[in-house]
Protein backbone atom coordinates (compact mmCIF):
# COMPACT_ATOMS: atom_id res chain seq x y z
CA UNK A 1 0.00 0.00 0.00
CA UNK A 2 2.52 2.55 1.40
CA UNK A 3 5.04 2.07 -2.25
CA UNK A 4 1.87 3.74 -4.23
CA UNK A 5 2.41 7.16 -2.25
CA UNK A 6 4.86 8.41 -4.11
CA UNK A 7 2.69 8.47 -7.02
CA UNK A 8 -0.43 10.69 -6.82
CA UNK A 9 -3.31 10.67 -8.94
CA UNK A 10 -1.75 13.68 -11.37
CA UNK A 11 1.23 11.30 -12.33
CA UNK A 12 -1.43 8.62 -13.77
CA UNK A 13 -1.47 9.45 -16.84
CA UNK A 14 2.20 9.07 -17.60
CA UNK A 15 2.77 5.97 -16.20
CA UNK A 16 0.24 4.12 -18.42
CA UNK A 17 1.27 2.08 -20.69
CA UNK A 18 2.18 2.42 -24.20
CA UNK A 19 -0.82 1.45 -25.54
CA UNK A 20 -2.91 3.60 -23.58
CA UNK A 21 -1.32 7.04 -25.47
CA UNK A 22 -1.51 5.75 -28.43
CA UNK A 23 -5.34 4.05 -28.33
CA UNK A 24 -6.30 7.50 -26.32
CA UNK A 25 -5.13 9.52 -29.38
CA UNK A 26 -6.96 7.67 -31.67
CA UNK A 27 -10.31 9.63 -30.21
CA UNK A 28 -10.48 11.90 -32.83
CA UNK A 29 -13.60 12.33 -34.47
CA UNK A 30 -12.26 12.11 -38.34
CA UNK A 31 -11.03 8.66 -38.17
CA UNK A 32 -13.08 6.22 -40.19
CA UNK A 33 -13.87 2.56 -38.16
CA UNK A 34 -15.49 2.00 -35.29
CA UNK A 35 -14.30 -0.98 -32.68
CA UNK A 36 -17.97 -2.04 -30.97
CA UNK A 37 -17.93 -4.22 -27.81
CA UNK A 38 -21.61 -6.40 -27.40
CA UNK A 39 -23.27 -6.93 -24.42
CA UNK A 40 -23.17 -10.92 -23.12
CA UNK A 41 -24.96 -12.71 -20.16
CA UNK A 42 -21.42 -14.39 -19.31
CA UNK A 43 -18.76 -11.43 -18.87
CA UNK A 44 -18.46 -10.45 -15.96
CA UNK A 45 -18.77 -7.13 -15.50
CA UNK A 46 -15.50 -6.36 -13.35
CA UNK A 47 -13.84 -8.32 -15.93
CA UNK A 48 -14.86 -6.40 -19.01
CA UNK A 49 -13.56 -2.81 -16.98
CA UNK A 50 -10.64 -4.73 -15.97
CA UNK A 51 -10.07 -5.49 -20.20
CA UNK A 52 -10.96 -1.70 -21.27
CA UNK A 53 -8.13 -0.60 -18.42
CA UNK A 54 -5.83 -3.09 -18.61
CA UNK A 55 -5.44 -2.90 -22.67
CA UNK A 56 -6.63 0.38 -23.64
CA UNK A 57 -5.08 2.06 -20.58
CA UNK A 58 -8.34 4.16 -19.69
CA UNK A 59 -9.05 5.21 -16.23
CA UNK A 60 -11.11 3.32 -13.83
CA UNK A 61 -14.08 5.95 -14.44
CA UNK A 62 -14.03 5.62 -18.69
CA UNK A 63 -13.67 2.26 -17.97
CA UNK A 64 -16.44 1.74 -15.75
CA UNK A 65 -18.88 3.91 -18.08
CA UNK A 66 -18.08 2.41 -21.07
CA UNK A 67 -18.74 -0.91 -19.53
CA UNK A 68 -22.54 0.03 -18.12
CA UNK A 69 -22.90 0.98 -21.42
CA UNK A 70 -22.10 -2.29 -22.97
CA UNK A 71 -24.29 -3.75 -20.41
CA UNK A 72 -27.72 -1.35 -20.39
CA UNK A 73 -27.51 -0.78 -24.36
CA UNK A 74 -26.45 -3.42 -25.51
CA UNK A 75 -23.22 -2.40 -27.23
CA UNK A 76 -20.89 0.11 -26.59
CA UNK A 77 -18.10 1.76 -29.11
CA UNK A 78 -14.91 1.77 -27.20
CA UNK A 79 -12.03 2.76 -29.42
CA UNK A 80 -12.12 4.68 -33.06
CA UNK A 81 -8.99 4.14 -35.24
CA UNK A 82 -8.06 3.05 -38.96
CA UNK A 83 -9.35 -0.43 -40.11
CA UNK A 84 -5.77 -2.17 -39.39
CA UNK A 85 -5.82 -0.75 -35.72
CA UNK A 86 -9.84 -1.80 -35.07
CA UNK A 87 -8.79 -4.98 -36.36
CA UNK A 88 -6.18 -5.19 -34.17
CA UNK A 89 -8.45 -4.35 -31.38
CA UNK A 90 -10.97 -7.19 -32.42
CA UNK A 91 -8.14 -9.76 -32.42
CA UNK A 92 -7.24 -8.76 -28.86
CA UNK A 93 -10.55 -8.29 -27.36
CA UNK A 94 -11.57 -11.55 -28.74
CA UNK A 95 -8.66 -13.20 -26.67
CA UNK A 96 -10.04 -11.72 -23.96
CA UNK A 97 -13.13 -13.28 -24.84
CA UNK A 98 -15.03 -10.21 -25.17
CA UNK A 99 -17.11 -10.25 -27.77
CA UNK A 100 -15.98 -7.69 -30.88
CA UNK A 101 -16.78 -6.37 -34.01
CA UNK A 102 -15.44 -3.48 -36.16
CA UNK A 103 -17.56 -1.72 -38.41
CA UNK A 104 -17.14 1.57 -40.75
CA UNK A 105 -17.87 4.93 -38.14
CA UNK A 106 -21.33 6.47 -40.19
CA UNK A 107 -22.02 9.26 -38.19
CA UNK A 108 -25.26 7.94 -37.86
CA UNK A 109 -25.19 5.43 -35.43
CA UNK A 110 -22.61 6.15 -32.65
CA UNK A 111 -24.69 4.19 -30.41
CA UNK A 112 -24.82 6.48 -28.06
CA UNK A 113 -20.51 6.61 -27.87
CA UNK A 114 -20.52 10.79 -29.08
CA UNK A 115 -18.81 13.28 -26.62
CA UNK A 116 -18.79 10.18 -24.20
CA UNK A 117 -15.10 10.31 -22.95
CA UNK A 118 -15.79 13.73 -21.87
CA UNK A 119 -18.49 13.48 -19.79
CA UNK A 120 -16.83 12.73 -16.67
CA UNK A 121 -15.96 16.47 -17.12
CA UNK A 122 -12.03 15.86 -15.59
CA UNK A 123 -12.79 14.87 -12.29
CA UNK A 124 -9.65 13.43 -10.88
CA UNK A 125 -8.45 11.16 -7.95
CA UNK B 1 -13.14 -25.66 0.24
CA UNK B 2 -11.01 -23.23 -2.14
CA UNK B 3 -10.06 -19.79 -1.01
CA UNK B 4 -10.68 -16.36 -2.95
CA UNK B 5 -7.97 -15.24 -4.76
CA UNK B 6 -6.34 -11.69 -3.07
CA UNK B 7 -3.32 -9.46 -3.68
CA UNK B 8 -0.85 -9.00 -1.04
CA UNK B 9 3.04 -8.58 -1.08
CA UNK B 10 3.19 -11.79 -2.88
CA UNK B 11 1.54 -10.26 -5.63
CA UNK B 12 -2.21 -12.24 -6.57
CA UNK B 13 -2.69 -15.79 -4.57
CA UNK B 14 -5.03 -18.42 -4.12
CA UNK B 15 -5.57 -22.10 -2.71
CA UNK B 16 -7.30 -25.16 -4.26
CA UNK B 17 -8.24 -28.23 -3.19
CA UNK B 18 -6.86 -31.25 -5.06
CA UNK B 19 -10.69 -32.18 -6.56
CA UNK B 20 -11.06 -28.56 -7.25
CA UNK B 21 -7.59 -28.71 -8.98
CA UNK B 22 -8.57 -31.42 -11.11
CA UNK B 23 -11.36 -30.40 -12.07
CA UNK B 24 -10.17 -27.29 -13.68
CA UNK B 25 -7.38 -29.29 -15.14
CA UNK B 26 -10.02 -31.08 -17.33
CA UNK B 27 -12.13 -28.27 -18.29
CA UNK B 28 -8.83 -26.31 -19.47
CA UNK B 29 -8.28 -29.48 -21.20
CA UNK B 30 -11.69 -29.93 -22.76
CA UNK B 31 -11.28 -26.01 -24.04
CA UNK B 32 -7.43 -26.69 -25.45
CA UNK B 33 -9.25 -29.87 -27.71
CA UNK B 34 -11.80 -27.72 -28.98
CA UNK B 35 -9.67 -25.10 -29.84
CA UNK B 36 -6.92 -27.80 -31.63
CA UNK B 37 -6.94 -27.14 -35.39
CA UNK B 38 -8.39 -30.28 -36.84
CA UNK B 39 -5.54 -32.03 -38.91
CA UNK B 40 -5.39 -31.07 -42.41
CA UNK B 41 -2.51 -32.88 -44.49
CA UNK B 42 -2.91 -30.92 -47.52
CA UNK B 43 -2.11 -27.45 -46.03
CA UNK B 44 0.11 -25.11 -47.68
CA UNK B 45 3.27 -25.08 -45.43
CA UNK B 46 4.27 -21.44 -46.10
CA UNK B 47 0.65 -20.17 -45.46
CA UNK B 48 0.99 -21.62 -42.32
CA UNK B 49 3.82 -20.87 -40.98
CA UNK B 50 2.76 -17.07 -41.32
CA UNK B 51 -0.25 -17.72 -39.39
CA UNK B 52 -3.01 -17.99 -42.76
CA UNK B 53 -5.44 -20.28 -43.16
CA UNK B 54 -7.01 -19.79 -45.98
CA UNK B 55 -9.53 -23.33 -45.45
CA UNK B 56 -10.87 -21.69 -42.43
CA UNK B 57 -15.03 -21.76 -42.22
CA UNK B 58 -17.26 -20.24 -39.39
CA UNK B 59 -17.57 -23.01 -36.96
CA UNK B 60 -20.71 -24.95 -36.56
CA UNK B 61 -20.30 -25.53 -33.02
CA UNK B 62 -21.89 -22.44 -30.42
CA UNK B 63 -19.28 -23.01 -28.22
CA UNK B 64 -16.80 -22.48 -30.19
CA UNK B 65 -18.29 -19.70 -32.36
CA UNK B 66 -18.66 -18.03 -28.95
CA UNK B 67 -14.26 -18.41 -28.53
CA UNK B 68 -13.88 -17.13 -32.06
CA UNK B 69 -17.01 -14.77 -32.90
CA UNK B 70 -17.48 -13.26 -36.70
CA UNK B 71 -15.30 -10.02 -35.96
CA UNK B 72 -18.20 -7.74 -38.67
CA UNK B 73 -21.72 -8.34 -38.27
CA UNK B 74 -23.62 -9.08 -40.74
CA UNK B 75 -20.98 -9.50 -43.07
CA UNK B 76 -20.35 -13.23 -43.57
CA UNK B 77 -17.78 -12.70 -46.39
CA UNK B 78 -15.65 -10.00 -44.33
CA UNK B 79 -16.09 -11.86 -41.16
CA UNK B 80 -14.68 -14.66 -43.60
CA UNK B 81 -11.76 -13.04 -44.72
CA UNK B 82 -10.32 -11.79 -41.22
CA UNK B 83 -10.37 -15.40 -39.75
CA UNK B 84 -8.30 -16.47 -42.76
CA UNK B 85 -5.92 -14.34 -41.27
CA UNK B 86 -6.36 -13.78 -37.66
CA UNK B 87 -7.94 -17.09 -35.88
CA UNK B 88 -4.99 -19.29 -36.37
CA UNK B 89 -3.04 -17.12 -33.83
CA UNK B 90 -6.54 -16.50 -31.98
CA UNK B 91 -6.68 -19.93 -31.15
CA UNK B 92 -2.88 -20.54 -30.49
CA UNK B 93 -3.04 -18.07 -28.20
CA UNK B 94 -5.94 -18.99 -26.29
CA UNK B 95 -4.44 -22.63 -26.29
CA UNK B 96 -1.59 -21.19 -25.01
CA UNK B 97 -2.95 -19.30 -21.84
CA UNK B 98 -5.29 -22.42 -20.90
CA UNK B 99 -1.83 -24.11 -21.08
CA UNK B 100 -0.07 -21.96 -18.96
CA UNK B 101 -3.42 -21.80 -16.45
CA UNK B 102 -3.31 -25.91 -16.31
CA UNK B 103 0.55 -26.18 -15.23
CA UNK B 104 0.32 -23.70 -12.91
CA UNK B 105 -2.07 -26.26 -11.22
CA UNK B 106 0.69 -28.60 -10.49
CA UNK B 107 1.94 -26.94 -7.98
CA UNK B 108 0.33 -26.46 -4.57
CA UNK B 109 0.27 -22.62 -3.60
CA UNK B 110 -0.86 -20.76 -6.80
CA UNK B 111 1.00 -17.23 -6.57
CA UNK B 112 0.67 -15.47 -10.02
CA UNK B 113 2.86 -13.43 -11.47
CA UNK B 114 0.71 -10.57 -13.58
CA UNK B 115 1.44 -12.47 -17.01
CA UNK B 116 0.15 -15.55 -14.97
CA UNK B 117 -2.84 -13.72 -14.00
CA UNK B 118 -3.66 -12.62 -17.27
CA UNK B 119 -3.38 -15.98 -18.03
CA UNK B 120 -5.70 -17.64 -15.76
CA UNK B 121 -8.28 -14.55 -16.08
CA UNK B 122 -8.14 -15.56 -19.86
CA UNK B 123 -8.74 -19.51 -19.70
CA UNK B 124 -11.19 -19.30 -16.72
CA UNK B 125 -13.19 -16.69 -19.00
CA UNK B 126 -13.25 -19.07 -21.79
CA UNK B 127 -14.03 -22.12 -19.69
CA UNK B 128 -17.40 -19.79 -18.73
CA UNK B 129 -17.96 -19.01 -22.28
CA UNK B 130 -17.93 -22.61 -23.05
CA UNK B 131 -19.98 -23.95 -20.36
CA UNK B 132 -22.76 -20.94 -20.47
CA UNK B 133 -23.38 -22.21 -24.34
CA UNK B 134 -24.01 -26.08 -22.75
CA UNK B 135 -25.97 -25.06 -20.30
CA UNK B 136 -27.95 -22.41 -23.00
CA UNK B 137 -27.38 -19.25 -20.79
CA UNK B 138 -29.05 -17.03 -23.65
CA UNK B 139 -29.68 -13.27 -21.51
CA UNK B 140 -29.35 -12.35 -17.90
CA UNK B 141 -33.01 -14.06 -16.70
CA UNK B 142 -31.04 -17.40 -17.75
CA UNK B 143 -27.69 -16.51 -15.62
CA UNK B 144 -29.85 -15.84 -12.79
CA UNK B 145 -31.38 -19.29 -12.69
CA UNK B 146 -28.42 -20.43 -12.88
CA UNK B 147 -26.66 -18.61 -10.05
CA UNK B 148 -29.28 -20.10 -7.68
CA UNK B 149 -27.40 -23.14 -8.33
CA UNK B 150 -25.39 -23.32 -5.53
CA UNK B 151 -25.79 -26.47 -3.59
CA UNK B 152 -23.52 -29.65 -4.23
CA UNK B 153 -26.05 -31.79 -2.72
CA UNK B 154 -28.92 -30.85 -5.40
CA UNK B 155 -26.46 -31.89 -8.30
CA UNK B 156 -28.74 -34.54 -9.53
CA UNK B 157 -28.41 -34.20 -13.46
CA UNK B 158 -25.53 -33.07 -16.19
CA UNK B 159 -27.53 -30.07 -16.21
CA UNK B 160 -27.55 -28.69 -12.56
CA UNK B 161 -23.40 -30.44 -12.27
CA UNK B 162 -22.93 -28.20 -14.83
CA UNK B 163 -24.46 -24.94 -13.08
CA UNK B 164 -22.61 -25.91 -9.65
CA UNK B 165 -19.44 -26.02 -11.92
CA UNK B 166 -20.19 -22.65 -13.81
CA UNK B 167 -21.08 -20.86 -10.84
CA UNK B 168 -17.51 -22.16 -9.26
CA UNK B 169 -15.59 -20.70 -11.91
CA UNK B 170 -17.63 -17.85 -11.55
CA UNK B 171 -16.87 -17.20 -8.38
CA UNK B 172 -13.00 -17.89 -9.06
CA UNK B 173 -12.85 -15.60 -11.59
CA UNK B 174 -14.30 -12.67 -9.84
CA UNK B 175 -12.17 -12.99 -7.17
CA UNK B 176 -9.34 -13.53 -9.44
CA UNK B 177 -10.70 -9.96 -11.29
CA UNK B 178 -10.97 -7.74 -7.91
CA UNK B 179 -7.51 -9.26 -7.31
CA UNK B 180 -6.03 -8.05 -10.90
CA UNK B 181 -8.30 -4.22 -10.64
CA UNK B 182 -6.59 -4.03 -6.95
CA UNK B 183 -2.82 -4.95 -8.68
CA UNK B 184 -3.52 -2.07 -11.29
CA UNK B 185 -4.75 0.22 -8.72
CA UNK B 186 -1.61 -0.15 -6.65
CA UNK B 187 0.93 0.18 -10.14
CA UNK B 188 -1.19 3.48 -10.95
Amino acid sequence: MTLSVALGPDTQESTQTGTAVSTDALTAPDVPWNLVIWNDPVNLMSYVSYVFQSYFGYPETKANKLMLEVHRKGRSIVAHGSKEQVEQHAVAMHGFGLWATVEKATGGDSGGGKRGPGKGKGKRG
Amino acid sequence: MAKAFKYGLKGISGFLEPAERELLRSLFADVISMLEPSDRGSEDPLAAMIGLDMEVREPSDRALRRLLPNAVKDDAAASLEFRQLTERSLRESKIGALRAAALGLDKDELVLTPADARHWSTALNDVRLVLAERLDIRDEADADHVHQMQDWSQAEDVESYLALVYNFTTWLQESLVQAMLQSLDKRA
